[in-house]
Order: C-alpha cells, then sequence, then structure tokens
C-alpha cells in the first residue's frame, strides 16, 4: 500500500487548489466584468488546458523547464536547479492543468450575480474592491466551492503531466496516479486494485462532504 | 456628517437644484435627449415605459454614461461632456433606490441599511442605523433578512438604505408599483414626511398619474426620449396642450372635430365631432371656421345622469345610451354612446345608486373648460 | 473452343489476382526500435506491396493489451520476457519466437557536458555537475532493469539513488536528458546511435558484464488478425539486409542457433 504516494497527491492537490484560490479569482473576476472586446481571447487561453492532451503540456512544460529555456535558466540561476523533477515543478504543471477548472466556475458565479446588487453598492459608496469582498464573493460561494473542488480532484487525478515533469521519484514526485500505473505495469494488479479502491473512495468522500456542506443557496 | 464626499464642496443651501442637460443615442436608434430642472422636493418623470426615464437615473447616479452634457448639483458638477469631468459613481452620493429594490439577499434587513455607513466609526454607524430604522418602522424587522420581509417592509429598507448615507439627490425607479393601496399611502406619506425635513431634490419615476397628484410638485413627461413637458401636476397633466401628454395623463376621450361656429363674446366655440351630429362648446382659440381640431375631454371629468338635467352651468348636455360598464378596482368604466362614444369614469357608489345597467338612456355633462384643444404636433 | 475456355480461364485468375488487395499487419515494437523497424518496414512494403502498421511504446503496455484482446501480428518486445511469458499462457505460438537481437546500454551526455566519458568511465555518474540521472523504471522497463544492475554492479546505486530520476519508457527517458532537465542518463544504445540523438550528446558503452544480457525477442500471438503475413514480415526481418539496419542501429545480432 502505497501510502507516501497517496499523501503526496493530497498535498500536491490541497496546495494547488490553494493557489488556484488565490490566482484563480482576480482572473475570474477580470474574464467576469470586462468589457474589453479582445477578451474572449483571454478566455480561449484560460481555457486551453482543457482541450491540450496533458502529455502535450507535459512536454511543454519539460522543455520549459530545461536549462535551454530561458525561464529555466532563471530558475537554475536563482535556486541551483531546475523546476524539473520537484513538487514545486508539479505544482506548477498542475496550476496550469487545472487553472481552467477554477477560473470557469468562478467566473459563472460571478457572473450569474445580479448586476443591480453591484450597482446599488456603487450608489452607496462602496468601491469596487469591497463590493468584490461584501456582496460578489458571498452570493458566488456555491461557484467558488465548486471550483475549489474540482480543481482538487482535478490535480488528484492528474497522471499525464506528472508522468512528462515528474520523473517518478518516490516522496517528491511519485504521486499515486504513477504509483497505479507503475504497479499496473509491473503486473502487480493486486496491489494497483488496492491503491486505485483508496483513491477512489477518499475521492467520493471529500467529494460528498463538500456537497453537503454547500447546500445553502441565496433566494431573491 | 456626510459620507462618501470625499472633498466635493457641499453645495450652498439656497441652491441645491439638480440639472440635468443630457445626450445619449442607442444601438437600434432610440435618443435620449432631456433637458429637466428638479428643485429640492418631489420632482416626477413621468411617462411610458422605453420613454427613457430609467435611463435618466442611471446618468445622474453615474451607472450610465451621456454622449455628451452636463449634470450638476447646486454648484457641484457631477459630469461635463466639454470638460471630460464624469465623477465616479462612488463619489456622487446619489442615492437610488431600484425598481427591484436590489437589497443584498444575504445581509439582514439592518446590515443593508448599514452597508453604505463603512467608512464610520461602529458606535457611530449604529446609532444612525437604529435611527432610520426607527424613522422607517422597520427596526422591529432589523434582524431579518429580505426574503423574510414583506414588499411594503423591503421597499422601506431600500429607501432607508440609500437615504441613510445623506444623499444630495435621491432617485426612485417606481418604488410603488407592487405595493397594494394601503401600502402605497403609507409609504407616500413616509417619503413626503422625510421630504419636509430633509428638502434634496428626488426625482420619482412613475407612470401611475395617481401618484403624480399624491406626491409630485413638479413633473417632467417624456416621452421617445424626449421632454415634452414641465411644471406642476396641474399644468401639465389636467391641461395638456400635446396629444401624447394627454394620452399618457389618461385623456381617454380624444376626437377629431371641426369648428363650425365661433362665438368671441362668450370665449367659446362649437365644435362638430367628426363622424357624428355631437357638437361640443369648446374654450375659444385662434381658429377659424370649418379648421380642424383635437380635442380631448378627461374621462373623470364628465358627469352621467339618469334623467335630462335641467338649470346647469354646463354648456355641453349629450344624451346617449350606455353600451359598456365595467368595474376595475374602485373605479367603474362606463362607455356612453351619444353619436361618439364617451368613456366616463365612475365610482361604484354611483353605478349602484343609479341603478346603472347596458343599454339604459342616460346624460353625459361636460364642462366647457374640461374640453381641452390638442396642439397639432409636428409631423 | 478449348483455347477460349483457357484463355478466359487465365484472364479471370489474372483479374482476380490483380483484384485482390494488398495485405496489411499491425506491429506492436518497443520504442527503441522506432528507427531501425520503421526503415525496415518501408524495405518490406516496396518489395511486396504490403502494408505494415507500426505502433511503438513500451513493452510492459503491449504485453498487458494482448493480455487483454489486442490483436497486433506481430510483437517486437524489448525483453525476451513477456514474448515466454504469452508463449506460456497460450497467448503466443511458441515456435514463432525469435530473438532479433540483444540490446545495450550507454551512459548519455548531451552535447555541452563538461563530463569526459573516455576518462570517467561509470564515475562520470559522481561528478558534482551532475544533479539528476535518467533511468528507465527498472520496475517494468527491461533496459531500466539493466540501468539498476549495472549500477548495482559497479556499486554506484546507493550513492547515486536519490538523485535517480524515472522515464516511463526508454524514449521518455531520453527525452529527460535530451531536454537538459536531467544531466546524464542511462539509455538504449540504439537510442544514442539514432539519427535524432546520434549528434545532440555523446555515449559510453557500459561494460556488457555488468548487466544481465537484454535478450530482445518477437513473437507472433494467436490473436493476430493476419498469421501468414505475420510470419511473411518476422521471415523479412531476418533477412541479411534487415539484419544489417538492426546492426546499423545498435542491436547486436545474437549468438546464430543451429
Amino acid at each position: 500500500m502505497s501510502w507516501q504516494a497517496l499523501a503526496l497527491s493530497v498535498k500536491l492537490a490541497a496546495i494547488v487548489s490553494a493557489v488556484l484560490f488565490v490566482v484563480g479569482m482576480p482572473i475570474a473576476y477580470w474574464i467576469a466584468s470586462s468589457r474589453w472586446r479582445w477578451r474572449f481571447l483571454v478566455e480561449a487561453v484560460v481555457a486551453l488546458p482543457l482541450v491540450l492532451p496533458p502529455t502535450v503540456l507535459g512536454f511543454y512544460l519539460l522543455v520549459a523547464m530545461g536549462p535551454r529555456s530561458p525561464l529555466g535558466r532563471l530558475w537554475l540561476r536563482a535556486f541551483g536547479h531546475t523546476l524539473s523533477f520537484t513538487l514545486e515543478g508539479l505544482v506548477l504543471a498542475s496550476l496550469l492543468y487545472s487553472l481552467p477548472f477554477a477560473v470557469q466556475p468562478f467566473a459563472a458565479a460571478f457572473r450569474s450575480v445580479d448586476r443591480q446588487l453591484v450597482n446599488a453598492s456603487a450608489t452607496l459608496g462602496v468601491s469596487r474592491l469591497r463590493t468584490f469582498a461584501r456582496v460578489i464573493v458571498p452570493l458566488s460561494s456555491a461557484g467558488i466551492i465548486t471550483g475549489l473542488v474540482l480543481s482538487f480532484a482535478h490535480t488528484l487525478g492528474e497522471f499525464g503531466v506528472v508522468l512528462m515533469v515528474g520523473g517518478n521519484i518516490p516522496g517528491v514526485t511519485r504521486t499515486v496516479s504513477i504509483d497505479i500505473y507503475d504497479q499496473v505495469q509491473s503486473l502487480n494488479y493486486a496491489a494497483a486494485n488496492q491503491t486505485a479502491l483508496l483513491l477512489l473512495a477518499i475521492s467520493f468522500i471529500t467529494l460528498s462532504v463538500v456537497y453537503a456542506v454547500n447546500r445553502k443557496v441565496w433566494v431573491l | 456628517m456626510k459620507v462618501g464626499t470625499d472633498g466635493d464642496a457641499e453645495a450652498p443651501a439656497g441652491n441645491r437644484a439638480l440639472s440635468v442637460h443630457i445626450q445619449k443615442g442607442f444601438p437600434g436608434g432610440f435618443e435620449l435627449a432631456a433637458e429637466l430642472e428638479a428643485p429640492a422636493g418631489i420632482t416626477i418623470l413621468f411617462g411610458r415605459s422605453g420613454s427613457g426615464k430609467t435611463t435618466i437615473l442611471g446618468c445622474v447616479a453615474g451607472l450610465l454614461a451621456p454622449d455628451a452634457g452636463r449634470i450638476a448639483v447646486g454648484s457641484r458638477v457631477l459630469f461635463d461632456h466639454a470638460q471630460r469631468l464624469n465623477v465616479p459613481v462612488v463619489r456622487r452620493n446619489v442615492g437610488y433606490v431600484f425598481q427591484d429594490l436590489a437589497l443584498f439577499p444575504h445581509l439582514t434587513a439592518e446590515q443593508n441599511v448599514a452597508y453604505g455607513l463603512g467608512r464610520l466609526a461602529a458606535g457611530e454607524r449604529q446609532h444612525q442605523v437604529q435611527a432610520m430604522l426607527e424613522q422607517f418602522r422597520i427596526a422591529h424587522l432589523a434582524g431579518r433578512k429580505p426574503a423574510e420581509l414583506s414588499g411594503g417592509e423591503r421597499q422601506r429598507v431600500a429607501l432607508a438604505r440609500s437615504l441613510v448615507i445623506e444623499p444630495q439627490v435621491l432617485l426612485l425607479d417606481e418604488p410603488l408599483a407592487a405595493l397594494d393601496l394601503p401600502t402605497q399611502s403609507q409609504l407616500i406619506a413616509d417619503l413626503r414626511r422625510w421630504n419636509r425635513e430633509h428638502q434634496i431634490p428626488i426625482l420619482y419615476v412613475t407612470h401611475s398619474q395617481r401618484e403624480v397628484f399624491a406626491l409630485g410638485e413638479r413633473v417632467v413627461v417624456l416621452d421617445a426620449g424626449k421632454v415634452l413637458a414641465q411644471g406642476t401636476p396641474q399644468q401639465v397633466l389636467r391641461a395638456p396642450l400635446q396629444e401624447t401628454v394627454a394620452q399618457l395623463a389618461g385623456f381617454e376621450n380624444i376626437f377629431d372635430a371641426r369648428v363650425i361656429a365661433l362665438h368671441p363674446p362668450h370665449g367659446t366655440m362649437t365644435c362638430r365631432l367628426e363622424g357624428s351630429s355631437v357638437e361640443l362648446e369648446v374654450p375659444l382659440a385662434k381658429a377659424v371656421v370649418g379648421e380642424a381640431a383635437r380635442i380631448a375631454v378627461n374621462a373623470g371629468d364628465i358627469l352621467m345622469a339618469v334623467e335630462r338635467p335641467r338649470g346647469l352651468s354646463a354648456r355641453n348636455v349629450l344624451a346617449g345610451r350606455l353600451v359598456g360598464l365595467e368595474q376595475e378596482g374602485i373605479t367603474v368604466h362606463a362607455r356612453v354612446d351619444c353619436g361618439v362614444v364617451f368613456q366616463v369614469k365612475l365610482t361604484p357608489t354611483a353605478r349602484e345608486s343609479l341603478a346603472l345597467a347596458v343599454g339604459r338612456e342616460v346624460w353625459l355633462v361636460i364642462k366647457t373648460y374640461s374640453c381641452h384643444l390638442l396642439e397639432s404636433e409636428p409631423g | 473452343m478449348k483455347n477460349v475456355r483457357l484463355g478466359s480461364l487465365v484472364l479471370l485468375i489474372l483479374l482476380v489476382a490483380k483484384a485482390a488487395p494488398a495485405g496489411e499487419i499491425t506491429v506492436a515494437a518497443a520504442s527503441d526500435l522506432t528507427f531501425a523497424l520503421t526503415e525496415i518496414a518501408h524495405g518490406y512494403e516496396q518489395k511486396t506491396g504490403n502494408r505494415v502498421k507500426l505502433a511503438f511504446g513500451s513493452s510492459g503496455n503491449f504485453f498487458a493489451q494482448i493480455q487483454n484482446g489486442a490483436t497486433f501480428d506481430v510483437f517486437f518486445s524489448a525483453d525476451v520476457e513477456y514474448p515466454r511469458k504469452l508463449a506460456a499462457s497460450g497467448l503466443a505460438a511458441a515456435p514463432t519466437l525469435w530473438v532479433y537481437g540483444t540490446g545495450r546500454i550507454v551512459l548519455w551526455a548531451p552535447a555541452g557536458s563538461p563530463l569526459n566519458f573516455g576518462k570517467l568511465g561509470m564515475k562520470a555518474l559522481l561528478d558534482p555537475s551532475v544533479q539528476k540521472i535518467a533511468i528507465a523504471n527498472p520496475a517494468h522497463a527491461p533496459y531500466g532493469r539493466a540501468a539498476k544492475a549495472a549500477l548495482e554492479r559497479f556499486k554506484l546505486y546507493d550513492q547515486v539513488r536519490d538523485k535517480l530520476v524515472l522515464g516511463e519508457n526508454i524514449s521518455q527517458t531520453a527525452q529527460f536528458v535530451a531536454s537538459g532537465n536531467a544531466q546524464i542518463g542511462i539509455l538504449a544504445l540504439s537510442l544514442a546511435v539514432a539519427p535524432t540523438l546520434k549528434d545532440k550528446g555523446t555515449y559510453w558503452e557500459v561494460p556488457i558484464d555488468s548487466y544481465p544480457p537484454l535478450e530482445q525477442a518477437a513473437v507472433i500471438p494467436t490473436a493476430a488478425t493476419d498469421k501468414a503475413l505475420a510470419r511473411a514480415f518476422l521471415d523479412y526481418v531476418r533477412t541479411p539486409e534487415a539484419r544489417a539496419i538492426l546492426r546499423q542501429y545498435g542491436f547486436q545480432p545474437p549468438p546464430e542457433k543451429p
């Protein structure tokens, strides 16, 4: 039973969800409220990871993280090693890969907030930022939670991208999905089954708890 | 203490009038070109839906930007296209009660009212909120969410929320539309009391004549983006000069007529209604015999009798037959065929005491001064 | 009359022969055979007019797929164990099992690397500039097992294990090093001499006695859709021209069996 891999996957998913919350909310707010005519380009870029095969994304990330690319060299100079084969590298890869799973539900929730409420807040002298915090966020809680849960679940099950940039290092980049794959490759079907079922159980419980707690809906 | 107006000069007490001169075009062809002055007190914006009333409110609040023009409260300019000045919404200090109220559903009544007072110290804020809640008789509902309040209670919360920030202008968009009559009356009373105490320009949008006469000190009539008339309710609605205003003001009876005789010494002239032999004596106007005219009579200005009346001052007594009788709320709408069909408004009491029924022979009495000659409109 | 009948019969046969569609087989092959087998298959297609569809990937993957009913016509495995297991369980015809070569492992570093293999040999792995060493996953990739065996034989495994990054198959392993993310890797010789990597770095053959021989075998699964055509292709791969190509790409021929 590869508890280490499971713990690593949960840790990765939690970190990525937390970061996507901080990074995804401003992006989603901009998408929901901007009237720039080229906004659709930003929306398309955010949605790209949905259609890119994870291995393609992983491959390009591997190249970008390597010492031959300007970004890779920057990181190398700052930290003495490349981003690849590290947990931080996985976090970055997962952020890109799971971005639309956070941003799209966030943006949809923000858009669904009655425009008049935002107008009312403005006429009462409350700044846009405060309006966001006091009106939009509370009324978007369902969508925000959905976005967090989706990015958590999506990262938990991630395989292709981790495969490409992870390097399968136990305790560092050997996530549970890689572990299950290894077991299958080694014809260790019994062990693979065990891990897979445990992953399924944990995911199901997490999702159920979140959806149960998130049943409140604002009426009017 | 004025909240939310950093650095803006307070308008001198003597001149706090709202001045609006704006143009705004919309895709699809609608053009708004409005010029109006609203002194302290209640100014009604009256017109059909789509005439631009809500657009004007949006421009004054700063939620919409006009294409050109100027908006000012006293000496404080909120918008001036020529000078590229456009004060952002959050700094205009304009209270706005939206048509659907826009109460924050996740906050209690008290939190809604306190919402705009974020910059005050907690104690001061609490004090002002409490005072406002009491003034609008909703203090006992402080802890309830909007979903738990009735229509009238929500309306009062919305008003309290906008007024607690001590705005320089108040905008109201059909505030009484969804309420029953007793609640409407109560709210009208609340508003008038507040108005007496504070005296700021209030723009009040409605398409109800009742509200015009109950509240308005001034009325501005709008149609298709243009101001048709401004003045007191009496001037504008009781004696409309323009047909559109007449229609808006509920003059149900508008007829084509031809001048057949002039009586200068009496100050009247006689017109025959087209397509009939009905003749009405109307106030004298600059006209020649044979000229066409449009005559408007308010249904509420016509008297009905079940016997031929005698000894009346009124010059127009017409015999006719009752061809329609409908009750709508507290108004009875009757239709009487005198050669042309007149609409007459009666009370239910009248209907009962006269034992009116369709087919009955009746007489209509119309004063000369109840007949309004409408200006011929261009085009 | 007889001549006409004979003539028309011949014509009919010729027409039928011409109208018969060209055969097609699907071949599953370990990724290290990418360049060698593509060239060989091309030659075969030119010669016979039959089509060969090639699928390259991890031997372990193909093994699992064939176990679950995949209908590849020929399976070129990087490890003889997989074909042997298939034959043992009746999923492949044992007589068709043919060891096509022995694989070799090499140390490989990208061009510009300061590592001097000639001087250091295996000790290059201990150089301070080496932060990451890429090998294929020993748990299921034959080249990975060989790499681990060699490391253990040279008593280097414990010293370098923290620096190991594992590729899912030998091609991915090569990708880790070629992109510079790993400073050195233990790769298949066949990949090191392949056109795409040949000029991009330097390699050094790991002493052949430090790891168990990497016998590489092909077999025809019983679920093959066209066994005759599969056999024909396999026969072609045994011809001297084809074997020369294999050798060229680093697949040493197995000792000839009687």
